[in-house]
Order: structure tokens, then sequence, then C-alpha cells
């Protein structure tokens, strides 16, 4: 291999590596394959040549080469004139060799053979300026070598041929300075041919395709040129031969050679083919319509796409993703949704539970079954064991009300008590309405309002303390009066007895002093009687303003007054009217002291008696023209030895007690034409009943 | 050791003459003697903390009621027991009038048995108070009989000094300390030495002190 110029020429290394693709798999043992470089233009003149030929012939005297591939012009006439001294006997194939070059040497021997290379200048500025229809001007660049002077003069003969369509300009074998600052001022309508040079005006030498590239950086038009290996340097593109293909030529040309073939019959191309070549980024940079260029251009630099490539693929993908991509979407939003659902939810929740415990509620749901029967799965829901937590005596008006908001749809309002496991009785207020379409649940809130309930006790205790002064306790308060007063004589009574009787143990007797301590415990007792009969006096028929009375009403004043106290001692009031009972004629307040004593006895009487058991029932009646009331208790009743005493002043079975109250309760009753009596329940308790008689009609 | 004391008097304050009358009589015929008055006032007016006895006081008194009285004298130093008479039963009452002192506290009508048993025990209450009071005069009469050595004597002998110890503090001999106890003892009419020990504590003599007021 004789190549003209270095070894780094971009055609020279693929020339090398086209004809490595031929004779590489042809595994030809006894074949090898050396290079020379004759390193032009940087070595040139006669005697170079000659030193290269002496030193061609004395490397390979030994084993001189059966074939000399010259490549290019330079190199074919350096084989032709030095043939006979550097390589006898070798046979010549020329390669990259212009055909205008083979025509000014021809004719050649008949044994040097070759593909010449037809560059078309015309044709490539012809399609050039298709591709610019705005362009003006031909501007071509040659360099200073010999080979770019030959260049230089190949295209201006072939120049004219374009002179119609533009004016064409030589920028020939000018330094490279210059060259460029000539290119820079170029219009934008000129367009540049350039097979690039060797060296430039000034004798710079550089690769051809490094020129080119320079050019390409500063002029302001499109760079067209005819060699392959430009491209990629900022030209647009020509029509090129392959030297690749032409290393590939020549390969199997050297190996039917060496298979004996003659050189004549080789059937070589006549010349090489070009192909048009274009770089895509330039037809984008200078805005080439991609219509005008040929399908059959050869595209260089344009990636083909993803599309192009995998489009049946991508289709498909495209596809699946946009599926899974609806799918994911639509999963994420529905599991957004849902989270949100959920966050509000856990949020309004705690928002709930929040407000709940700082109002102190308990929100509840009662799963009411028909009627208030079998319970159902959850206990927490299940409203028939709630309800058994609630006090007896509250659960008629809870299951009423319950019933009524179920039924009607009425809101629920209840207040009732609760039962403690440890027997303390708590108040609840609850609200709530009917929920869901069974129309057998309850939703709402509890409240503990036991503080309330005490408060409001107490408030109505102490509203009525000046009630009970003047009322209820009015025969305590009397009582304690009388006592008082009769605790007096009878001091001075049983002081003067025993004194007597401390006396009579003595002699001789002092008749004067026990007759002085006779006469003062006389009158002693007198004044007792007289206390007694004062308080006879207070309710004496005439004294007390008597007036028509209802006895129902009568009763349900009275049952007013207790109703808080009973309240507070878990005393459960059952009153019995009779239908329509006549009135009575008699004294309003002294009737109430006694109904409120009887039930302060009943109540009293129970104290012992568990919460739940302490009823005391109020009833009335009419026979024989009397007007019963009887309070009765559930208390362990009256003991027959003390039935007779009961009414007797100044006894009592109470700790504490004065004896008084039901004798002046027997006093009022007489005094009212009537009766108090007293008998004791076989079921237990005792019941003290206040007969009077029915008013008769005017 | 008791000396001649007067004869104890009760004294029974109620407004209500019936029962003074009554009370006196049963009273007297026990073997007490009674003074009736008919007023808080009018008992103050002739008191005399000298006397013993006892007092026999209604609470519900016109003017200056039972409990105030009872305030009034326990103000004014040493006074007489107290047995409080009432109508009813006053518990609080009674509690405080207890509290303060009262030997006891009766509900009218009282029989005698308890109204005695009262009065007995308040009167024994005055006696023993008296002799406690008589005793520690007569015991600080004695003392103040003593040389003003002779108390120097006594204060180191009950700060548990002994004789030689107690000389070396006085700057005198053992001899001189041992005369000097000899005629402290016999002043102090205490028999032994135990008993003069027992009197010092009485007088308020104790190791750190000087001689004390009792």
């Amino acid at each position: 291999m004789l190549y003209a110029n270095g070894r780094l020429l971009p055609a020279n290394i693929e020339v090398d590596q086209g004809l490595h693709d031929i004779l590489a798999p042809a595994g030809l043992p006894n074949v090898a394959v050396y290079s020379e470089f004759l390193d032009q233009p940087a070595f040139s003149g006669e005697a170079f040549s000659q030193t290269m030929a002496t030193y061609l012939r004395d490397k390979y005297a030994r084993s001189p080469p059966s074939v000399v591939i010259a490549v290019s012009d330079e190199a074919l006439d350096f084989s032709l004139s030095r043939r006979v001294r550097a390589f006898p006997g070798a046979q010549i194939i020329y390669l990259a060799t212009s055909a205008g070059h083979l025509r000014s040497i021809a004719p050649l021997p008949p044994d040097v053979v070759g593909v010449p290379v037809q560059y078309d200048f015309v044709e490539t500025v012809t399609r050039a300026l298709d591709w610019h229809p705005g362009a003006r001007h031909l501007i071509v660049v040659t360099g200073a070598s010999p080979w770019d002077r030959e260049w230089e003069a190949r295209l201006r003969a072939e120049a004219p041929g374009l002179a119609p369509r533009v004016t064409v300009e030589f920028l020939a074998g000018l330094p490279m300075g210059e060259l460029h600052k000539r290119l820079a001022a170029l219009g934008r309508d000129s367009v540049i041919f350039t097979p690039g040079y060797f060296m430039d005006g000034a004798g710079n030498q550089l690769l051809p395709r490094e020129a080119v590239r320079r050019m390409a950086e500063v002029a302001p038009g499109p760079v067209y040129a005819p060699y392959s290996t430009f491209m990629g340097t900022g030209v647009v593109g020509g029509y090129m031969p392959s030297f690749r293909d032409m290393g590939r030529e020549t390969g199997q040309a050297v190996l039917r050679l060496l298979d004996g073939v003659a050189p004549g019959d080789l059937g070589l191309l006549t010349t090489m083919p070009l192909t048009l070549r274009v770089d895509w980024r330039q037809v984008l940079r200078w805005g080439i319509d991609p219509a005008a260029i040929p399908s059959d251009a050869r595209l260089e630099f344009k990636a083909p796409t993803f599309w192009e490539q995998y489009r049946t693929l991508v289709l498909a993908a495209a596809a699946v993703v946009i599926l899974q991509t609806a799918l994911i979407a639509a999963l994420l939003l529905e599991r957004r949704r849902r989270r949100r659902t959920a966050t509000d939810l856990a949020q309004s929740e705690r928002l709930m539970g929040l407000a709940a415990k700082a109002a102190q509620l308990s929100p509840w749901v009662w799963e009411v079954s028909q009627p208030l029967a079998p319970p159902i799965s959850d206990p927490s829901h299940d409203f028939a064991r709630v309800f058994e937590t609630i006090h007896p005596q509250d659960r008629t008006a809870v299951k009423q009300a319950v019933q009524r908001a179920i039924g009607e749809g009425a809101e629920l309002a209840t207040e009732y008590r609760v039962l403690s496991e440890d027997g303390s009785v708590r108040w609840v207020a609850a609200r709530g309405r009917a929920d869901g379409p069974s129309g057998q649940r309850l939703i709402g809130v509890s409240l503990d309002i036991t503080q309330r309930k005490e408060a409001e006790f107490r408030a109505e205790q102490d509203q009525t303390a000046l009630r009970h002064l003047t009322r209820v306790s009015l025969l305590g308060q009397l009582s304690a009066s009388i006592a008082h007063q009769l605790n007096q004589p009878l001091t001075s009574i049983l002081g003067n007895a025993e004194a007597a009787q401390k006396m009579l143990e003595r002699q001789p007797l002092d008749l004067v002093e026990l007759r002085d301590i006779c006469a003062d415990i006389v009158a002693e007792d007198q004044r007792a009687a007289d206390i007694i009969r004062q308080l006879g006096a207070l309710f004496k028929r005439g004294e007390a303003a008597f007036t028509p009375l209802d006895v129902k009403q009568l009763v349900q004043d009275t049952l007013a007054l207790v109703r808080t106290d009973f309240l507070a001692r878990h005393v459960n009031i059952v009153a019995e009217f009779a239908p329509s009972l006549p009135q009575v004629d008699g004294d309003r307040v002294q009737l109430q002291q006694l109904l409120l004593n009887l039930l302060a006895n009943a109540a009293d009487a129970m104290g012992a008696v568990p919460p739940l058991e302490r009823q005391v029932v109020i009833s009335t009646d009419l026979t024989d023209g009397q007007i019963r009331v009887c309070v009765a208790d559930r208390g362990p009743g009256v003991a027959d030895s003390d039935m007779e005493r009961l009414f007797n002043p100044f006894w009592s079975t109470k700790l504490g007690g004065m004896g008084i109250g039901l004798t002046i309760c027997q006093s009022v009753a007489l005094a009212h034409g009537g009766s108090l009596s007293v008998s004791n329940r076989p079921e237990g308790g005792a019941v003290f009943c206040l007969s009077v008689p029915a008013r008769i009609a005017p | 050791m008791t000396g001649h004391l007067p004869r104890p008097v009760v004294h029974l304050v109620d407004d209500d003459l019936q029962v003074r009358k009554a009370l006196a009589r049963l009273l007297r015929q026990h073997g007490w003697s009674c003074v009736t008055h008919e007023s808080a006032e009018a008992y103050l007016a002739q008191r005399d903390a000298a006397l013993p006895g006892c007092l026999v006081l209604d609470v519900n008194l016109p003017g200056l009621d039972g409990l105030a009285l009872q305030r009034e004298l326990l103000a004014s130093g040493p006074a007489l027991p107290i047995v409080f008479l009432t109508g009813h039963g006053d518990i609080p009452m009674s509690v405080r009038a207890v509290k303060a002192g009262a030997v006891d506290f009766l509900t009218k009508p009282v029989p005698a048995e308890t109204l005695l048993a009262a009065v007995q025990a308040a009167v024994t209450q005055d006696e023993q108070a008296r002799q406690v009071l008589s005793a520690r005069a007569a015991l600080r009469e004695r003392f103040d009989s003593l040389t003003p050595r002779e108390r120097e004597v006594l204060q180191g002998l009950a700060a548990g000094r002994l004789n030689k110890q107690i000389a070396t503090d006085l700057g005198i001999v053992e001899q001189t300390v041992k005369f000097h106890r000899a005629h402290i003892m016999q002043r102090m009419q205490a028999h032994t030495v135990a008993e003069l020990m027992h009197q010092a504590a009485s007088l308020g003599l104790t190791a750190t002190s000087g001689t004390q007021e009792p």
C-alpha cells in the first residue's frame, strides 16, 4: 500500500479498513500487507522521490511486493515513475485516483489498473442551488499544494457550466487567515464548494478535513464538498464516493490478481459510484426542504427516531402504558378520595371526641329490638342492657320516651337515674333520635347530670328551707318549744317527788316540808296540764279556718313539698287517687301538716330498707261518707306492743324523737271530726289512714 | 395533810323558781348545802372563789346563758366545776360544754340519782383541785423559809449533783453541804431524799434553770 499522504488522513484510514474488510476474511496465510506513506505535501520533490524509491527498493529487496496499491494521484505518479526501481515486477492498482488525472497521464501500461473516481462538481453544486434557492454566488475554495492546484484547475474548467445560475468566485491558495476573513465576509446568498486543501497560501500544512472544518465554522453560507470523509465537519454534503468501498473494490481486485487473473480481465468498475450524502444537522441548519432531498440520498447524523425503529412496539407499549396509567390514575384517585374521606372522618371523629369530652358527653347508639327484647350482638349498643342499668322507677318513663322516639320520630329527651354496680345512683340526661332505615336504632348522647341534679336538689332544698321551717318542721319546732315548756314542770315534779321520797326515809318526818312539796307537785302538774291544753287549743274547731278542700289537690300539693326530699332519700312515691272524690271541710294548713307528718314518718320508717324498695303509696278513697287518705310504707311496721302507745304524747320509737307528731296529728284529725288509724300491712310496712267526713253539699 | 376546809356548797342557777325549789330540796335532802340563783348575773354578783363546791347550771337562761357564764368563769381563773342542765338534748352544745371543762351535761327532767352523782363528782373534782393548790402553796411557804445558801444547795441537789460537786460549785467544804442538806430536809418536812426531790420538782427547780416561781 503506497499512500501519497500521511497515515492519519481519514481517507487513508477508510481505504485501509475497506481493504482489510476483504483481505482479512480471505485468510491468506502467505500474504502480508505493508503500508508506506509518501507524506505529501510535507515531503516532496525529486530528491525525496529518489531517496524514497531507493529506500523502498532496499527495504523490499528480499521480498518484493507482488501488488502495489497506489492510493491517490501522486502515489500513482510515484509508482509509475519509480516502478522499475522501487517495485520491479509488481502489479500496480490505483485507487482514489481521479478520472481527470488519469486522462492527463494516459495512456497507462496495461498492467496498471484500478477504478477511477469521477468527482461531480457540477452535479453537487446544482443540487446545492436547488436546496438554496436564494443562493447567488458560488465560492470555490482550494489550496496551494500541487494536489490543491490540480483540484483548482479541474474546477475552474468545469465552473463555466454553472454560470447562468450563479457567479463563481475562486478563493484559491489564500493564506488561511485571509481565507477565513473572506469567507466570513460573504453574504448569506453564497454557497461554498471545496475539496479542502493540504496547504494554504502561507505554506501551512494541514489535513483537508481540518481545513474544511475551519471553513465551515466561519462561513455564513452552506459548504459542499466532494469527499465523504468531510462529513461531520460542518459540510452539508455532496455527491461523494466511498473510500471504504474503494478499499473493498481494490481488495477484490487484489484477490483476483493473486488468483492469477490477468489485470485486463479483472472486470473492474469503470468508475466509482457517487452517493449523494447529506448531513441532516446541516439540512436543519440551513432550512433545506426535506422534500427536495432525493430518496436515495444518504442522510447522515440523522439518528433514526425511536418511533421509526420500533413503531409497532412503541404503539403497543404506549397502549399498555396508557391503559396502565389510566388504571393507576383511577386507583390513585380512588385511593386519594378514600384517604381524604378517611382523614375527614378521622378528623371529624377526633373533633367529636374532643367536643364530647369537653362537654362530658357520651355518644351512644342504641339498637332497640322489638320491643326492647332480645339482645343483639354488640353489648354497648344493646338497649336492653342499657335498660337494665336504669333505675326501676325511671324505666317506664325511659321506655315510653324511647318508643315515642322510634314510633313517632320524635326527639328523645329524657332524664333518668342509673344504678352503678357499687350501688350509687347517678343521674343521666339522654338526647337522641331515630336513625337508620330500620327505625329500630337510636343515636344520641348522654350526659352525667348528677352534679346538676344534686345542685338542683340543694337549691330546691335551700329554697324550701323556709317552707320547711314554717310548714314541714312546724311540728318539730312546736315540739321543741312544748318539750322545753313541759320539761320545767316535769323537772320540778320529779325533783320534788324524789326529795319527798328521801325525806320519808328519815325520822322524824318534816310534815310541813312534805306538805309544801306536795303542794308544789300539784301546782307543777297543773302547769304541765296548762301547757298541753294550750297545745290542744291550737287545733280547736273554730280557731282554724275551715274551707271546702279538694283532697286530691291537697295530696298533690303535699307531695310537691316532699318530692325533693324523697328523691334525695330515694323514696319512690306512688299516688293512687279514687276518681271524683267529694270535697272536705278543713283547715288546709293543718291537714297538710298532718299528711306531711305521715309521709315523713313513712320515709323515716324505711331508713333501713334498700333504696330500690323504698316506696310510699298514698291513696284516697270514699267509704260511707268518709274520705280516707292512707299512707302506706314498706318499713318494719308497728310492733303490736307499740300500737296502743303510738298516739301517746312524748312516746317515740325514733332516736331523738319527741313523741308528739302523731299526737298532734290525731288532734288535727279529731278537730276535723275524723280519726287517725294505724295498721300493719300483711305484706309488710305500716299504713296510717286519715278519715274525715266528706263535705255535704249545701 | 388536808387543812380544814369549809363545807362545799352547790350553787344552783335556774330561772324557773319551781325547778330551783325542787332541786334545792332534793340536794339538801341528800346532805348538800345548796344556794340558788335565779340568773348567771346573780351568781356572779355573790360568788366567792375561795369557797369550795360546784355549779349546777341551766343552759337556757335569760341574759347571760349557761355556756356564756362558763366562758366567763374560765377566763377569770380557777372556778367551780359545772354540771349543766338543759331542757332537751343538744349534742353539739353538750360537746362544747364538756370540752370546755363541764363535769356533766344532764337533760331535764333529771332523775335524782343522776343529778346527785354528777354533783358528787363535781365537788370531788373541786376538792382535789383545791388540795393541789394548797399543797403547792404550803410547799412554797416552806421553800421561802430557807436561807439563800440553803436554796442554792437544794438547787444543786435537784440538778442531781453530788455533795462534793455542790461544795466545789459553791466554794464550801463538803461537810457544810451535808449540814445544809439535813437542815433543808427538816425545813421542807421531807422524810427522804426522794421526797425532797419530788418537792423540788413541784417547785419547778430543774437542772438548768435557777429558782423559778411555781
